[in-house]
């Protein structure tokens, strides 16, 4: 244990010295929450495919409990149940396109975890930044349940509870819990809870912020305490049954899914669900009771149950879809919260995207129109006619929007045009449009079939207790 | 007329309301309140407030209309506009933004007046500009196209470098219409319907004026 306490509160140093100059102390946020005699009882598992190239090194860490894919460097960190997915990082002698700069790659990219304590956090998708286009790192950072670094280099940074970054180089900042932050590269921010941003300078801007007053109910991050709050409840509710998928040591069938279709071994799925074709179930992702159609996918943290996802929709990490009817092309942004009830459904219409990071609770039914922008909190029809708009409106605007409690500047289309652009592009690396014919339109629904797993142990006793030997994994 | 000076026409500054920087908005309406009350050379009373740094040297300048704004403009600052700076909105955006939490401010409420009435002076108080400042002998005439040009309610008084005076609006006004009553100029007729007469020719005004038809 003695290692391991030394090494996180090397790590606490390391984060709380990069946040100096925003006065933010990361201290009370993990004592209390972060319990290193629980780091010697997970093993740590990775993933072999011949498509995804295997490197990982791991040198004076913990990683109990997490999942490793690709090419990774984990040094004096420690990891809690982390998943560190490597399956869309840059190849060597492919070319990463920045604006209009072409960077061959002369190496394969890698995520390089250093100094830095994630606990249950995602970590996927590929640097972003010309500036280190084949080295995704991590660096000083701590991050807290549930929170994702996607595509998103960090160097001293703190990420609260279900906190996003995507597609941003992220330096000496503080992400409070929920917030969703996109916009290219940021510094010295402390942004604060319930903060949706997403910039894309020159083009648009577009803010949204949770009332302070409603997210605790949702979210809660209190010092010297664990994070508290609905979102938290609704996950340890359903703690149990993937405590028995991890235990398990062999795979069972849970059930019987297309060809063409992955179900990870480490997801959950519960009687009454059906699954069709070229549909991604990642691991840690629970489906209960639910239909998903062809080219559907649920990643990591995802839940869907009691719903029906009619084909092509995409469900972001950590999104949860319970008591809903989704029409085709649905995309629920990352961490989103789609809370229908038994009697007070939510249904979807085509085409919809709902914001990353977005609550729908319902006590009323609530019937959403095809092609519509959704984001915020939203609890009744009143709140989704403020915090939503059509599609096509929202491509007219030129100069700014002002709509319950959004702030949008800039040009509208560029917005649509860049997320269905998005969309597209993250049905087609699931592999949501294969077909037999077509073998380049293969995605990870169709590559993760052929993935198997390994798991590795830390040492159980003595003063290395739950720090892990020091390993190369090689092909 | 002719005759008449900037100084003939001046409040002293020892007469005027003033107060240093660091004076809140409610503690400067009590010290313009107290300094209109001792105030009765003439029937206009003071309007504005002066605002003085520390070594006594006028700094700004507060008229009842910034008095007004700044209740309006006490919100302006909010968390919300200091959130659209930081996730970088544009100027004009941001103007906006502040222009829709004034107009939904409530001004009259408790809260709204608690907040303005703690405001510093320095806050909201109006720099002053080059077109503020008129020397104690200047004419009149030089005074007036002061005030109209740069549309200002008082001009400082100066003597060499220092400030000896306010001269307001209000006196130069009433001493300008005064000289033109004491001229007994005949009213200017009400011009009835098809009446293609000109108005008559001001006494020692030597402009030609177009002479009425036959």
């Amino acid at each position: 244990m003695y290692e391991l306490e030394k090494l996180f509160n090397r790590i606490i140093q390391r984060v709380n010295i990069n946040l100096r100059e925003l006065g933010f102390d990361v201290t009370p946020f993990v004592e209390g929450h972060v319990n290193l005699e629980q780091m010697n009882k997970f093993y740590a598992f990775y993933g072999i495919s011949s498509d995804i190239p295997l490197d990982l090194t791991f040198t004076h860490s913990s990683l109990a409990g997490s999942y490793f894919l690709g090419k990774c460097r984990v040094t004096n960190s420690l990891l809690y149940k982390s998943d560190i997915r490597g399956d869309e990082l840059k190849r060597k002698g492919h070319n990463f396109q920045y604006k209009n700069f072409s960077i061959d790659l002369i190496t394969n990219e890698l995520i390089d975890i250093e100094t830095s304590a994630l606990v249950k956090t995602l970590v996927h998708n590929y640097s972003h930044d010309p500036e280190t286009a084949e080295r995704f790192f991590i660096k000083d950072t701590l991050s807290l349940d549930y929170a994702n670094i996607h595509g998103a280099p960090s160097d001293g940074c703190f990420l609260g509870p279900f906190a996003t970054v995507d597609l941003t180089t992220i330096r000496d900042c503080v992400i409070g819990e929920y917030s969703y932050i996109q916009a290219g590269e940021i510094s010295h921010l402390n942004v604060k809870p319930g903060t949706i941003w997403v910039n894309s300078p020159g083009h648009f801007n577009f803010l949204y912020q949770y009332p302070a007053d409603k997210l605790p109910h949702y979210i809660h991050l209190p010092p010297y305490k664990s994070p508290s709050g609905l979102l938290i409840d609704f996950i340890e509710d359903r703690k149990k049954t993937f405590n028995r998928v991890f235990d398990s040591t062999s795979q069972e069938e849970t059930i019987e899914v297309p060809k063409t279709t992955s179900l990870d071994r480490y997801a959950v799925v519960l009687p009454g669900t059906t699954i069709g074709e070229n549909v991604l179930i990642a691991q840690r992702a629970y489906l209960e009771n639910s239909y998903l159609g062809k080219g559907a996918n649920a990643q990591e943290n995802c839940f869907i149950i009691n719903s029906r996802l009619e084909g092509c929709n995409v469900t972001a990490h950590g999104a949860k879809i319970i008591e809903a009817d989704l029409e085709t092309n649905v995309f629920i942004g990352f961490n989103s919260f789609l809370y229908g009830k038994p009697d007070n459904r939510l249904k979807i219409g085509t085409g919809c995207i709902i914001m990353p990071h977005t609550i729908i609770d319902l006590h009323e039914p609530l019937s959403i129109p095809s092609d519509m922008l959704v984001w915020g909190l939203i609890t009744n029809q009143k709140e989704l006619e403020a915090n939503s708009i059509s599609l096509e409106d929202f491509s007219k605007i030129d100069t700014s929007l002002t709509q319950g409690g959004l702030h949008f500047e800039g040009n509208g289309a560029a917005f649509v045009q860049a997320f269905q652009h998005r969309i597209r592009h993250i049905l087609e690396v699931n592999g949501a449009f294969f077909h037999e014919h077509n073998y380049n339109i293969k995605g990870h629904a169709q590559n993760n079939r052929k993935l198997s797993l390994n798991s590795i142990q830390p040492f159980l006793f003595g003063d290395m207790q739950g720090v892990y030997p020091d390993i190369t994994i090689l092909p | 007329m002719k005759n008449i000076t900037v100084k003939d026409l001046m409040v002293p500054i020892s007469e005027y309301a003033k107060v240093p920087l660091g004076t809140t908005l409610f503690e400067a309406t009590l010290v313009l309140e107290q300094a209109q009350e001792a105030y009765d050379h003439s029937k206009y009373q003071h309007r504005a407030i002066l605002v003085l740094d520390e070594n006594g040297k006028v700094v700004g300048k507060i008229s009842q209309l910034r008095l007004l704004k700044a209740l309006e403009t006490g919100k302006s600052n909010t968390e919300e506009i200091d959130q659209l700076i930081q996730f970088k909105f544009g100027e004009a955006y941001i103007e906006e933004q502040r222009e829709k939490i004034r107009l939904d401010s409530k001004l009259l409420s408790e809260e709204a007046l608690a907040t303005a009435s703690m405001r510093k002076v320095e806050t909201f108080m109006q720099q002053l500009t080059p077109g503020e400042y008129v020397n104690e002998s200047c004419s009149l005439d030089m005074a007036i196209h002061k005030l109209v040009a740069g549309t200002h309610l008082s001009l400082l008084v100066t003597r060499n470098e220092e400030i000896i005076g306010i001269l307001r609006m209000s006196d130069v006004f009433a001493a300008t219409f005064h000289a033109m009553k004491k001229r007994n100029l005949p009213a200017t007729p009400h011009k009835e319907k098809n009446d293609t007469s000109a108005p008559p020719k001001k006494s020692g005004d030597d402009t030609p004026a177009p002479k009425m038809k036959d």
